[in-house]
């Protein structure tokens, strides 16, 4: 259990860093550990290895998202979208499916789908003078609009081999979607720290002018940043298709909110120019493990959504000084 | 005159860290009313360290702030400017979308009935006080339309307007011309003789030596002396901020540039102002541009950096090809790079490290197939840091952790480091320390020598005359002037950038 928490303390951590990040730091911590005691002591259940495999099974799809929109962030950009574009691309891979039996058609469609919005999303931004809160809050509403269409208003059932591989396989015991969440994770780790597109996602976020004046051609990589969220997203619809069984026109409903709470609160600033996608999982797990803690204290649903409005606005207030 | 004159602030053995080291060691400081007391030291001194502690903005380890018989450990900004203390930075913390009334009357507006604002005596009482400091500002305009100079000259009427009696000015005129140096001076004279005191930072040792009746230096975050502003010279005052003797002039370049034309402009106009301008630059050659606020000397940059790039006429070549960059990317491709005067806002990404300052013009030499080469990189950054007297030596420290000169040398590694055939540079080293400014200087020669081209946009008279192999007078969008720096004097300069008649003397 404080193997999490270190590695996310790690990960926040800036040499030299200002006493504002070092509260947002051990606030993360202190409240994953607060949430890990109490909710051990009220039922026992929770630390055991079968429930905690549960929680990251739980998250699996949103950790993929969060990964996206990490870079993102970093470069001081914003996609509220993803959650409606995780619907299309995870009705796609079902109605897919459904016409054409071919599991891996399913796969490819769901992914083309969501690099396909992202795409635009990123050609929409990096065009217009509007911010991209304006710009994906409308493509958002247009995807949703979209995914009701696509869906009829029904769910899509029936995905058979993805249901047996995301939604019932393992290996080594552990979910396939929990290996796909770490890999994500893994790519966007090296993308921010080994390429140039990760460097330059940082200075376009840090001061896009200076990135403009050096060179780096800005609206391209933005394209190229909003692309390779969608590339998450459509990776996510996939697996949470392959997870339900089914296409849901509300699959991703609220995954936004999440993704974008689970990088605040890992310690990306919503100004950019700075960020980590292991503070991301860190905040992955703690939306994670607190709505896991609640449903085993049995608390309802509009509580529980209260307090995740809680959690995010603590969270930014603690970022807005950096 | 000093000893009998109370003292408007005093401080005791303050001391200041950061990380670890030292920035200030046990430092006593006095200031007497009615006092100017000049401020140096080298590039990360601690000059600007101290000023935020006088003025409340950072608390000191240990020490002692004595202002209006009172000791403090520590102020805090609210207290300081309670104190009588106002701090004055070189781009002025106002508020740019309001009035220059409503700046120097924030949070003490005259009030009518009801608490609302009374514009009328506002506007007033502003224009009454702006007559009396000699200062001519529109009241009602909009600070963001006024320039730096004007904008500093608020933030003084302000203070002015708080009752301060202790003036803090952080590198004043390190973005001012001449002529707005000047005007800010006679208003430092003045305001010391109603008895205000002032403590005056700034790299430009002739106006500190003018202007300053006592001068403290820093080296090292230590106190190394206090001298007399009358009995000293500048060859002496090098000598206490450096550890070392300097010749009290640079010495010029002594290669000369070759023959053959490497940027070749003619009939240039553009949106940003340039007005037929037909220009050749020799392979090698090291060109300064000057002039007025506005005169053209930025615009001609902006075009040669392919940042002004819509509604350009005329015709460009580059090394004999045509030229005509429709981005800063065009232009770096083809190996012009350009650096901003405006450093923090255009020029450095704060949140990142100098390393990665460093490289940010050049990844694709320090990459392969999108990979980034870090080992590299930090190898880079660390020579780079060394060729340029970066202070402190940490490539992985972020440039917001700068002292200010500091991170004028970062932004200008960068364009070094890029590896260029031409540089555009906007005040090379505006902020940097005298024998740092000579150490950039030395290195742009030397490549110069190797062949590149420097083309630099300068307010500094001396930099102009010791650095360039040319100076070139811009008024009105067009090269008014062309001057050879040989044996020219300062003086000379000054009244070539600020004759009115338009006559041209090559
Ligand atoms: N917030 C900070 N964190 C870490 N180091 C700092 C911080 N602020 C200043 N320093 C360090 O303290 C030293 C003094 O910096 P300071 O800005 O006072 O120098 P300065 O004399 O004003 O230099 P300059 O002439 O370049 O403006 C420098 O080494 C600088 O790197
Ligand atoms: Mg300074």
């Amino acid at each position: 259990m404080s193997s999490p928490a270190a590695t996310v303390a790690q990960a926040i951590r800036k040499p030299g860093g200002l006493r504002t990040l070092d509260i947002g730091r051990y606030t993360l911590l202190i409240v994953l550990l607060l949430i890990v005691v109490v909710t051990a002591i009220g039922n026992p259940r929770f630390l055991s290895v079968n429930n905690l495999m549960n929680i990251l099974f739980q998250v699996s799809a949103l950790g993929i998202v969060a990964s996206g929109q990490t870079i993102l962030l970093i470069a001081g950009g914003l996609d509220l979208s993803v959650g409606a574009a995780l619907s299309v691309a995870g009705l796609a891979t079902a109605l897919t499916i459904m016409s054409t039996g071919s599991v891996t058609l399913g796969i490819l469609a769901g992914v083309a789908a969501g690099v396909v919005v992202g795409t635009i999303n990123g050609m929409l931004v990096a065009t217009n003078r509007a911010t991209p809160f304006i710009i994906t809050l409308g493509t958002m509403t247009f995807l949703q609009g979209v995914a009701i269409l696509m869906s009829g208003g029904s769910p899509i059932n029936g995905t058979g081999k993805l249901f047996d591989v995301f939604g019932l396989g393992d290996f080594l015991g552990v979910p396939w979607p929990v290996y796909a969440m770490i890999v994500s994770i893994l790519a966007m780790f090296l993308i921010l720290r080994f390429t140039t597109l990760g460097r330059y996602a940082f200075a376009i976020g840090g001061n896009e002018e200076a990135a403009r004046l050096s060179g780096i051609p800005v609206r391209r990589i933005k394209i190229a940043l909003y692309a390779l969220s969608g590339l998450f997203v459509g990776a996510a619809g996939v697996i949470l298709t392959g997870i339900l069984d089914s296409g849901l026109p509300s699959m991703g409903t609220g995954y936004e909110l999440r993704a974008i709470a689970a990088v605040v609160i890992g310690g990306t600033p919503l100004i950019g120019g700075r960020g980590t996608v292991i503070g991301t999982l860190g905040g992955v797990l703690l939306l994670g493990l607190v709505s896991n803690s609640m449903n085993l204290l049995g608390v309802g649903a509009n509580f529980q959504s209260a307090v995740l409005g809680l959690i995010i606005t603590a969270a930014v207030l603690l970022q807005k000084k950096t | 005159m000093q000893s009998e004159t109370p003292l408007a602030i005093q401080v005791q053995g303050v001391t200041k860290s950061f990380l670890g080291q030292r920035a200030l060691d046990d430092i006593h400081f006095e200031v007497a009313r009615g006092e100017v007391h000049g401020l140096v030291g080298k590039n990360g001194a601690g000059k600007s360290t101290f000023m935020k502690i006088l003025s409340g903005a950072q608390p000191p380890d240990s020490g002692d702030i004595i202002v209006g018989g009172q000791a403090f450990k520590a102020l805090n900004p609210a207290e300081g400017r309670a104190a009588g203390i106002a701090i004055v930075y070189q781009n002025p913390e106002l508020h740019l979308d309001l009035s220059v009334a409503a700046n120097i009357f924030l949070g003490a507006e005259p009030r009518m009935a009801l608490g609302i604002i009374d514009e009328k005596a506002m506007a007033r009482q502003a224009s009454e006080l702006l007559a009396r400091l000699g200062l001519n500002l529109p009241v009602g305009r909009r600070l963001g339309d006024l320039d730096i100079a004007d904008r500093q000259q608020v933030a003084i009427a302000k203070a002015v307007r708080e009752k301060a009696h202790v003036l803090l000015l952080d590198e004043p005129t390190a973005a001012l011309n001449k002529a707005q140096a000047e005007f800010l001076f006679n208003l430092i004279r003045d305001l010391a003789r109603q008895g205000m005191a002032i403590v005056y930072v700034s790299h430009h040792l002739d106006e500190v030596l003018a202007i300053s009746d006592r001068i403290t230096v820093l080296r090292n975050g230590r106190k190394v002396a206090l001298v007399d502003g009358k009995g000293a010279d500048k060859e002496g005052l090098i000598a206490m901020i450096v550890g070392r003797t300097l010749d009290a002039v640079e010495p010029r370049r002594l290669d000369k540039p070759r023959a053959e034309a490497f940027l070749v402009m003619d009939g240039v106009s553009s949106e940003g102002g340039l007005d037929r301008v037909s220009l050749e630059v020799a392979k090698g050659e090291i060109v300064g541009l000057t002039g007025l606020i506005g005169g053209g000397a930025n615009a001609l940059a902006a075009v040669i950096g392919g940042l002004d790039h819509r509604h350009v006429s005329g015709a460009m070549t580059l090394g004999g090809r045509p030229y005509a960059p429709r981005a800063v990317r065009e232009a770096i491709a083809r190996g012009v790079l350009f650096i901003p005067e405006d450093m923090r806002g255009r020029g450095l990404v704060m949140s990142l490290s100098i390393a990665k300052n460093i490289s940010l013009a050049a990844l694709r030499s320090l990459s392969k197939l999108g990979w980034l080469k870090l080992a590299k990189e930090t190898g880079v950054a660390t020579a780079m840091s060394e060729q340029l007297d970066l202070n402190p030596r940490a490539p992985s420290r972020e440039v917001r952790f700068l002292s200010g000169g500091n991170q004028r040398k970062a932004l200008l590694g960068r364009a070094i480091f890029a590896d260029g055939q031409l540089f555009v540079l906007e005040e090379p080293t505006q902020g940097v320390d005298v024998e740092s400014q000579r150490q950039i200087h030395d290195h742009l020669r030397h490549l110069a020598a190797k062949g590149a081209t420097i083309v630099f946009v300068s307010t500094d008279l001396e930099e102009l005359i010791a650095l360039a192999d040319r100076i070139l007078v811009l008024r009105g969008g067009r090269i008014e002037q062309s001057l050879s720096p040989e044996g020219l004097d300062p003086q000379q300069l000054l009244a070539a950038i600020q004759t009115q008649s338009t006559r041209s003397l090559n």
